[in-house]
């Protein structure tokens, strides 16, 4: 952190060394245009604090759902690439999110998942913070000079936090494009699941969490541009969700597109006039016509259902199963996936059951699909790190080529099976890689 | 009720929660905590924490005790007796009666 950075106290000064955090060139590991991906963004440590640095404290990250908070000191726990971050209701109803590390010694001074509280108190040596992250508290206060001042050592919060349908993201860039205009066309797709009706989305149960051993691209990657996967790593959940114990022919060889955003986000999908939602009980509960009134019949019979979705860098989400995801990052080598259900709040009650339960078979923890995906991504990373296998460079050529403005979907759009997302998404990557992130320039640059 | 001051009425705190009092109207030295306990009764304790500058009328109510909301010592809602760490000092308890829904204050008076 650059003098006049991020919390600079207002007595006494830190100069941080800028060798501390090297700057490593990543230009020849991601070949876009060659669709070529080097092993190393998977595996090294230093690309990782790098990434940490550039991706992650610089691009707008998804918190939580706008349904957690419903009154004043209702709090969620979470992280911004690996750091941990209290989303909380202020008094005037307003979302924030601030570090979650007492500005003493920093310990945490929120450590639980979720609940509702009027302060966030340090368990170390108690210093206490309001819910507008003021230093409000500090035992022993005498034992400072006259010149500490409270108002000074407030918790560290995050400048800019926004929503879009519901969904409630930041960002530590402190002068970033707004939400709005980062998400860009993936907005017309994420509205497909967001903005079925007026009354949009709520949250349905808790937050499933759990730790898979990969890095956390490789998740990120697959759900912004891979239906390639289904039928081969899928295959047992197909078979076992076929009525008939074997799947159609049209279930199998589906035909769709995939949207590329040159903003590293994607989104595969299916297209057919009666794609419809898989649970039984959501599918008969849906008014198809108001939907293609509301939506249009592009979205209805692509987006709206069976698909996959990443927002860069780590936010994903399935429509057909009202799962949404992020992918946090815990070194090189781990993940840990956090994972709500989503039903629209017009839903009745039995209808949200019915979603939820699926969605839970499906892409739980312990989901028929979901199992798939976590053992994939698991068995790429456990031998990532051999010299030889390194060193090989891997396969993202399907489409070269492809990329194209179709007459029905908005931007550019690839084939269904395409890895044209994931070069934007590796794109994307690499141009914030390579680039000085704010916290990185001088004043004058 | 002589000498009682009217100073809320009963639905306006909620149980498990409080509402300070300023002391330009109970008259005493600190700002006296009106806190209901969830099965309903209403106390009177200091509000003050005798610990740091906290409102125990901002604390959690809950059996027959606040907790700070800060550092979280508890005191007994009936005496005023601190319960544990950090605080070490007891609190004042005051007299509280609730008639026709209204809620008057003895300050100075134990309960």
């Amino acid at each position: 952190m650059q003098s006049g950075g991020l919390a600079a106290p207002a007595c006494g000064a830190l100069q941080r060394p800028t060798d501390l955090n090297p700057n490593i060139d990543v230009s020849g590991l991601v070949d876009r245009e060659g669709g070529l991906v080097d092993r190393a963004i998977f595996t090294d440590e230093q690309i990782y604090r790098q990434e940490l640095r550039r991706v992650f404290a610089t691009s707008w990250l998804f918190l939580a759902h706008v349904d957690q908070f419903h009154k004043p000191g209702d709090f969620f726990t979470t992280y911004m690439g690996e750091d941990p971050v209290i989303v909380t209701m202020d008094k005037t109803r307003k979302i924030r999110a601030f570090l979650n590390s007492c500005r003493h010694r920093g310990a945490r001074v929120c450590r639980a998942d979720f609940g509702a509280t009027r302060n966030f108190t340090c368990t170390y040596h108690g210093w206490a913070y309001d819910l507008e992250g003021q230093l409000i508290s500090i035992p022993n206060k005498e034992g400072y000079s006259d010149s500490f001042r409270a108002a000074d050592w407030g918790l560290v919060e995050v400048p800019h936090v926004d929503s879009y349908h519901g969904l409630i993201f930041g960002t530590w860039n402190p002068t970033p494009e707004s939400l709005r205009d980062s998400l860009g066309d993936m907005a017309w797709y994420m509205d497909a699941m967001l903005d079925h009706d007026p009354q949009g989305t709520v949250v349905v149960g808790g937050v499933h969490k759990w730790v898979l051993e990969g890095n956390w691209k490789l998740a990120a990657e697959q759900f912004a541009s891979d239906w390639y996967h289904v039928n081969m790593s899928h295959a047992s959940a197909l078979t076992v969700l076929a009525p008939s114990g074997k799947p159609k022919d049209e279930v199998v060889h589906r035909t769709g597109r995939q949207y590329v955003d040159p903003k590293g986000h994607g989104h595969g999908f299916p297209v057919h006039p009666r794609n419809r939602f898989d649970a039984q009980t959501v599918h008969e509960w849906m008014d198809y016509a108001a939907l293609r009134e509301r939506l249009g019949d592009a979205r209805v019979e692509g987006p709206l259902t069976t698909g996959h979705a990443n927002v860069f860098p780590n936010f994903s989400y399935l429509p057909v199963n009202g799962s949404i995801r992020i992918w946090h990052p815990k070194g090189p080598d781990r993940m840990e996936v956090w994972a709500w259900t989503i039903v629209d709040e017009s839903m009745p009650e039995h209808v949200r059951e019915a979603q939820r339960l699926y969605n839970l078979r499906t892409f739980g923890p312990s989901g028929i699909f979901e199992q798939d995906d976590g053992e994939n991504w698991s068995e790429v990373q456990a031998i990532s790190h051999g010299f030889i296998t390194n060193s090989v460079p891997l396969n993202y050529q399907m489409g070269i080529g492809s990329e194209r403005h179709d007459d029905r979907h908005r931007g550019i759009t690839s084939e269904l099976y395409s890895d044209a997302a994931a070069r934007a998404f590796y794109g994307r990557w690499r141009e914030l890689m390579n680039t000085h992130a704010w916290h990185e320039r001088k004043d004058n640059e | 009720m002589s000498n009682g001051i009217r100073v809320a009425a009963l639905e306006d705190i909620p149980e498990g929660e409080g509402i300070a009092v300023d002391r330009a109207v109970t008259g005493t030295e600190d700002d006296i905590a009106l806190l209901r306990d969830d099965d309903g009764t209403v106390w009177a304790l200091n509000n003050t924490c005798t610990h740091a500058e906290a409102s125990l009328a901002e604390g959690w109510v809950e059996g027959g005790y606040v907790e700070c909301p800060l550092h979280a010592s508890k005191f007994c809602l009936k005496s005023g007796a601190v319960q544990g760490l950090p605080a070490t000092r007891d609190t004042l308890a005051h007299r509280v009666e609730v008639l026709d829904g209204e809620v008057y204050l003895f300050p100075g008076q134990q309960p």
